[in-house]
């Protein structure tokens, strides 16, 4: 007969399912995250794809790389996307075959243009302390696309090697 | 994520554990502007321990980058130890490997800002 629990992880308003999907093949495996628009929860979304890559059997140069361009576009979403309304949804797909593996965010903010984002490695940029989330999406992912005037990013990568 | 300070020769070490990702980060910058914000001008040494760091994202590397360029204009140093490969991968690509110094050994690392003075 314990008292309340204040841990706001016990609170955790987030839905997970897995499952098919009608958008692809038969042989693909759906995930569905959809969490509250918080950077507390960043840490859902690194477990899950920390789980997700070791799964698919991604070596480790590979993980890495997935695991960071996912937490980038997580925290894009939640913060500039969503600005952190706690009220607005971010949701996260992961498409998962044995060749490679999808992901795509969704967030329910005002969108952005890529064209606009200011490249990190320009001089005048490198001692920014903002501005290279987009960019490591695209140096990690082997394809970053843009979709519903930017509120949809959708990040492939497949595997060096295929067993 | 765990961070424990201390001092080392006037050295400020923060030997730092865990993933510095999306609101973890905030700790870190707490720290360090701390750290910045009780040191007089100029007195600012500090050496950033990453052995037990196993993931960070851009946040983190923009608190990194925000307290170099912070101490550097107080005339003072950051540096790093021990960056782990996923880390120094991210620090290369980013082109940043000039900006911050990094070092393995931790007396080495101590001993590069007795030698500045």
């Amino acid at each position: 007969m314990g008292g309340r629990v204040s841990d706001s992880r016990i609170n955790l308003d987030s839905r997970i399912s897995v499952g098919s999907h009608t958008m692809t093949k038969t042989s693909d495996q759906v995930i569905h995250i959809d969490l509250p628009s918080s950077t507390h929860f960043v840490y859902v979304i690194d477990a899950i794809i920390s789980e997700i890559v070791s799964d698919m059997g991604f070596d480790k140069e590979e993980s890495e790389q997935i695991n960071l361009a996912v937490i980038e576009a997580a925290v894009n979403a939640i913060k500039h996307g969503n600005n952190e309304d706690s009220s607005k949804r971010t949701r996260f797909e992961f498409i998962l075959n044995r060749e490679q593996l999808t992901v795509v965010v969704e967030d329910q903010g005002a969108g952005f243009n890529r064209e606009n984002v200011e490249n990190p490695l320009d001089p005048s940029n490198l001692l920014k302390s903002s501005g290279r989330g987009i960019f490591l999406m695209e140096t990690c992912m082997d394809s970053v696309t843009y979709e519903a005037s930017g509120r949809i990013v959708r990040m492939v990568k497949s595997k060096s090697s295929v067993t | 994520m765990n961070i424990n300070t201390r001092q080392k020769e006037g050295v400020t070490v923060l030997d730092i554990e865990g993933r510095i990702i999306g609101s973890e980060s905030v700790a870190l910058k707490n720290i360090i502007a701390e750290e910045i914000g009780g040191a007089e001008t100029g007195d600012v040494k500090m050496l950033l321990n990453m052995k037990h760091v196993q993931a960070m994202d851009s946040s983190g590397l923009g608190i990194v980058i925000a307290a170099y360029t912070s101490v550097q204009r107080r005339g003072g140093r950051i540096a790093l130890l021990n960056v782990g490969g996923n880390i120094n991968s991210l620090i290369v690509i980013s082109k940043l490997f000039t900006i911050f110094d990094r070092y393995d050994d931790e007396e080495e690392a101590i001993q590069s800002f007795q030698e500045e003075r």
